[in-house]
């Protein structure tokens, strides 16, 4: 079956954003081309956007609009700890939870020599530099439990250490609310080495 | 657990075949390539989702077909259907649980335990430390998935390091050397655990392994497997022994880029009578461990999940003599459900069919209860 060639495109583009297959980007493409003019115009504005305004703060590399973002900014938070996260959509996990209230780092990924991520491509140096020149007294290390994550936490340890602040990982462990009997082996046994004092 | 029944449709020689099945013993007869083995290996499809030597499953389909599905009953406690289903034109394999598609298959794994002796465990006890490695994996991993986790960690820090020492070897930077130091950290971590269950392995399964090759020879001779970390067999060193080892052998990883210390290079050591089975085993000694490991890890599994493994042997008689091949046959009368197959089972007096027990004839794929 031929299809009209803007039709064609739009699939086209839509299906490279990740988990839209084909089918599914025929389905969005004809549903924006029975939408209203005025609204597909908007959704393309707010796309143009997103591009155009957002920045990566130059302090943490959180997404914000301005130059610096909104946690860094804020008067309010706790300048004496910084959270080291993956992805700036971590930080969005982390501040849901309302239970943390000091900066945040992106480091914008975690090492991986087979995907060619070495400490230089990532976010490292600002991160030195934040430690050397502010009243930082802990960082705390919240990277995914796997392997690359496990690693960079043991890489980040080593390099701070020098500076004599209070080093901290997130603790891994059961769900709230979990069912033991449910929980994977693997979490209970760590869960188990992790026990704390009561 | 035992398998009441099975159908296989399509399934190498077998167009059509159903077959009701002892919770006993199941002797499977027939000639060279008439589709004896294949019957185990529906079995194991059902049980593991993968073919028995590891062929591919299209291999697996009838040459006049482009589809094959094995279906079966397991009771335990409860019922449960399986069933796969393979198509070749879309090269897609679907498997069912009580008629539920599961998308893992990982899901299945170890749902429905299974131990399998066949000629290929040869390779255990005269081939590569590899292989023995890859048995001892298997049997810790179908009773932990603490350890199957572990392990496939550590694999993937093992690839990570070994790319990392390429870079370094390649552009010999110094940046590089603080992360190495973090990876090593890390295989140190990942590695000393694997470390600690296999020694807590071979010890609990040295007792099964006595067991089970006193059934099969009497109190004759006396089995061991021996495992050391870099020589140390005390749980709470192989953290520094490993650490050591790593900082002595640091040139030689540089300079041949891979990881040269850890359990990834692990090997066991079969002893008999306190000699060496590879330096010292007669053939008929490396055959009766081969299947002195197969019944172990039968009642090892069987005591850690619980359940009873389907227990499938493929061929053996034929090559045992008739005091050990009337042993087995006592033997696997305690196993409960066994599957196996041989050429000719009016060649050995010895073994002792009860009228529980139930002799199956294949011929030209197609199989019937005697």
């Amino acid at each position: 079956m031929l299809i009209a060639e803007p039709l064609q495109r739009a699939i086209d583009e839509l299906s490279k954003l990740p988990s839209i297959g084909r089918k599914t980007a025929l389905r969005l493409a004809l549903y924006l081309l029975k939408s209203e003019k005025a609204d597909v115009e908007l959704f393309v504005k707010s796309l143009i956007e997103l591009k155009e305004k957002i920045k990566f703060c130059s302090i943490c590399s959180n997404i914000t609009v301005d130059e610096i973002c909104d946690v860094c900014k804020s008067r309010k938070r706790d300048r004496s700890i910084i959270c080291i996260v993956e992805e700036a959509s971590d930080i969005i996990a982390i501040e849901r939870t309302n239970e943390y209230n000091g900066l945040y780092h992106v480091l914008g990924g975690v090492l991986s020599p087979l995907s060619g991520k070495d400490a230089d491509s990532l976010n490292i140096h600002k991160l030195i530099e934040r430690v050397e020149n502010s009243e930082v007294k802990e960082i705390l290390v919240a990277l995914n439990p796997d392997t690359e994550g496990e690693t960079t936490t043991l890489y980040l340890a080593k390099l701070l250490k020098p500076f004599g602040i209070r080093i901290s990982r997130i603790a891994r462990g059961l769900p709230i609310g979990g069912d033991l009997e449910f929980a994977d082996e693997a979490t209970i046994g760590r869960a188990v080495l992790g026990r704390v004092d009561l | 657990m035992t398998i009441d029944f099975i159908e296989l449709e399509n399934f190498r020689l077998h167009k059509k075949t159903k077959l009701k099945f002892s919770k006993e013993l199941n002797y499977i007869v027939g000639g060279n390539g008439q589709g004896k083995t294949t019957i185990l290996e529906g079995i194991y499809y059902l049980c593991t989702t993968k073919s028995l030597n590891q062929s591919s499953d299209i291999e697996a389909v009838n040459f006049d077909s482009n589809f094959f599905e094995v279906k079966g009953k397991f009771s335990d406690l409860t019922t449960n259907t399986a069933r796969v289903y393979y198509d070749t034109e879309v090269n897609k394999k679907s498997i069912f649980i009580d008629d539920k598609q599961i998308y893992r298959a990982s899901a299945v794994i170890g749902k429905f335990p299974v131990v399998t002796l066949t000629q290929s465990d040869h390779a255990i006890t005269l081939g590569a430390p590899s292989e023995r490695r890859k048995f001892v994996d298997s049997v810790i991993s179908q009773s932990s998935e603490t350890y199957l986790k572990i392990l496939l960690e550590y694999n993937k820090t093992l690839r990570q390091r070994s790319s990392l020492l390429t870079q370094i070897k390649e552009a010999n930077s110094k940046n590089l050397f603080d992360q190495l130091e973090a990876w090593t950290e890390n295989l140190i971590k990942n590695g000393t655990e694997i470390v600690k269950h296999r020694l807590s392995f071979i010890s609990d399964f040295n007792d099964y392994l006595k067991t089970a090759y006193e059934n099969i020879m009497g109190e004759i001779e006396n089995p061991e497997i021996e495992y050391s970390f870099l020589g140390e067999c005390a749980a709470g060193n192989i953290e520094n022994v490993f650490e050591e080892e790593i900082k002595k052998r640091r040139e030689e990883e540089l300079r041949r880029a891979t990881n040269v210390v850890g359990p990834h290079r692990d090997d066991f050591e079969f002893i008999v009578n306190d000699y060496s089975l590879k330096k010292y085993g007669s053939q008929g000694q490396h055959k009766t461990f081969q299947i002195a490991l197969r019944f172990g890890e039968f009642f090892f599994l069987n005591d850690k999940i619980g359940r009873k493994p389907v227990f499938l042997m493929d061929d053996i008689y034929g090559e045992l003599d008739l005091f050990r091949a009337g042993k087995i046959s006592d033997y696997l009368g305690k196993i409960g459900q066994a599957f196996i197959t041989m050429t000719d089972f009016t060649k050995y007096d010895n073994l002792k069919k009860t009228e529980n027990d139930l002799l199956i004839n294949v011929k030209n794929g197609i199989a019937e209860n005697a």
